[in-house]
């Protein structure tokens, strides 16, 4: 161990790069697994016992192909679309008043506010899912989109609150008192001033709702349990993992996963910075 | 005299909540849906772990828990669920780090490498699930073909294929190799942002000083970011006693805590017996994160001390 910047020995450099190799195959090494298989024809999976080859004897898109001409994927596919794009609205509905007031204004029991919030995420989604649900039932939003999205909102508005309250925190004070000061009142001054320059953080807060309930499984799996016409790709994914093939379990894993690959590099900064605070698990 | 002190002081109270409100509505919607389901969530499991009419069981009454602690798939659960944290925490722990000294350095193309070490965490828990699912498959996953001795150089360990998922220690193993896999940019951040906070001369003045490598990690790395590493075993124990995904994909009958919720809930319809068990989840986190918070808050003046 020694300083960032410090010229390594050879000896210690070689050691060093073997480990920083071996860990690059740690991380890719599944990632290519599962693309491997979901481009493999079935005699590159079903061996008769020879080893399963590292790459396809015979590389095909045909599970690609088949997925998206298949309508139950397609269903399955656009119900996990509605879901996250619903959660994402509603989230912001409410999200984006509150960070709002909680990143501009120092408010009597800001603090406690913002830990009752943050404790909303601390609580086991395993052991608040048995409540909702019962809950739900009660109320007839048991096996209905309406349910899942509220679940999923009350998982993702905690995020919303705590990346809002940074986006409009970094917004200098100048400008709102600027505003006011020319006879802009409070709505016209959030709507054409504070909203627009806090559009970047906010869409961070849109992607990443919209990613957690793309992959979200434990309340979907509760709230969906045994209504199949309503299920979630997470959902499906599980429901078939004994009778698919190999192969097409992976396309499916690999369609699931996309999405969530290409927007988490674009809010990667804000995830990071979750993480080191704490707040994403 | 009394009397009106009381209305004056309540009549304060209202004009300063009005005002409060008045100032603060937009955080409302928000604060209520929040709170709603948090107040939601205590009294449904309350009532529901404290009661079971339909077997005459009254509230308040915590004859479900005793019935709990003398089933024995609620004691294996509990004791798969404590050693699950054990074993995995220390795991995540050791390969945060491990992953977080090798980033620390800056080298060409670090920026990519950081962002390579944080797909896993881009990849839903579900998937990574199902890969371990494919790849761990019996009698022909592509683990068992390389511990076969399948794929020169890989030397041959077993003789005849590996049921994983057909044992508790092996299905509940990989169980924890998926979920380390998938937490380990988690881990790795939180370390990363401990060591970047020590002053990089400290490693260069004890290497002049003549101190090997396992002592400048022993004697300066490891005190010094025992709050990032305090952070990360509090978070990742939470998470490992939360674990649902991995166990219920891979590990099937052997369950942890919140997989035996899912089976009391969804197989035998017991919405007592499943609200008992998270209650009793909960209970867990709050312990061990508890004890937790006490060791390493002792470790760290222990070696302030020093």
């Amino acid at each position: 161990m020694q300083g960032k910047n410090m010229p390594m020995a050879t000896g210690k450099k070689i050691i060093w790069l073997t480990g920083v190799f071996l860990a690059l195959l740690i991380v890719l090494g599944p990632v290519y697994m599962l693309v491997k298989y979901s481009v493999s024809d079935l005699s590159s999976i079903n061996t008769g016992g020879e080893p399963i080859p590292l790459w396809p004897y015979h590389p095909t898109l045909r599970m690609y192909e088949f997925l998206f001409t298949d309508s139950q994927f397609y269903r399955v596919f656009m119900n996990s679309v509605i879901v996250s794009l619903f959660t994402v609205l509603l989230s912001l509905l409410l999200g984006v008043p509150a960070a709002y007031i909680l990143g501009r204004y120092q408010i009597p029991g800001r603090k406690l506010l913002l830990l009752a919030i943050i404790s909303v995420r601390m609580f086991p989604d395993i052991a608040s899912v048995i409540p909702i649900v019962e809950f739900f039932i009660k109320l007839g939003l048991h096996q209905t989109y309406t349910g899942v999205v509220l679940a999923h909102t009350l998982l993702a508005l905690p995020y919303v609150i705590f990346i809002g309250i940074g986006a409009f925190e970094s917004i200098p004070h100048e400008l709102e008192q600027q505003a006011w000061v020319m006879g802009a009142g409070k709505f016209q001054t959030f709507f054409k001033i504070l909203f627009p320059l806090a559009i970047p953080g906010l869409a961070a807060a849109a992607i990443y709702t919209f990613l957690l309930s793309w992959d979200e499984f434990i309340f979907s799996y509760f709230l969906m349990f045994g209504r199949q016409e309503i299920f979630t790709l997470t959902l499906y994914l599980n429901g078939i993992k004994y009778a698919e093939p190999q192969n097409l379990l992976a396309a499916i894993s690999v369609c699931l996963s996309v999405p969530v690959i290409v927007f988490s590099m674009m809010v990667q900064r804000y995830m990071v910075a979750g993480i080191s605070t704490g707040s994403v698990k | 005299m009394n009397s009106q002190r009381n209305n004056h002081f309540l009549s304060e109270t209202l004009v300063s909540t009005g005002v409060w409100i008045r100032k603060t509505w937009p955080l409302l919607p928000a604060t209520f849906y929040l709170i709603g389901f948090l107040i939601i969530v205590f009294l449904y499991l309350a009532t529901l772990s404290l009661s079971n009419p339909s077997a005459g069981i009254n509230f308040p009454s915590l004859k479900v828990f005793s019935e709990l602690a003398h089933d024995q798939a609620f004691v294996d659960a509990l004791v798969n669920s404590l050693l699950f944290t054990i074993a995995g925490t220390p795991l995540e722990l050791l390969t945060g780090l491990v992953f977080a000294l090798m980033l620390y350095r800056n080298f060409f193309m670090r920026g990519i490498v950081r962002s390579i070490f944080l797909i896993p965490l881009a990849i839903p828990a579900i998937v990574t699930a199902m890969l371990i699912y494919i790849l761990f498959d019996f009698p022909g996953g592509h683990v068992n073909h390389i511990l076969s001795g399948s794929y020169p150089p890989f030397p041959q360990i077993i003789s005849e294929p590996l049921n994983w998922r057909g044992s508790g220690l092996f299905a509940l193993s990989i169980s924890m190799l998926g979920k380390v896999w998938r937490d380990l940019p988690i881990t790795m951040l939180i370390l990363l942002s401990g060591l970047n906070t020590i002053d990089p001369e400290l490693f260069d003045a004890a290497k002049t000083m003549g101190a090997t490598m396992r002592v400048r990690i022993a004697k300066i790395v490891i005190p010094l970011i025992l709050p990032s590493i305090s952070a990360v075993v509090l978070l990742r124990s939470v998470e490992m006693w939360k674990e649902f995904i991995f166990p219920f994909v891979l590990a099937g009958r052997y369950r942890l805590l919140g997989t035996l919720i899912d089976f009391y809930y969804n197989n035998v319809g017991n919405s007592h017996k499943a609200a008992a068990v998270a209650m009793v989840l909960v209970g867990c986190i709050l312990l061990s994160s508890f004890i937790l918070f006490i060791l390493m808050d002792l470790l760290q003046k222990v070696t302030n001390r020093r």
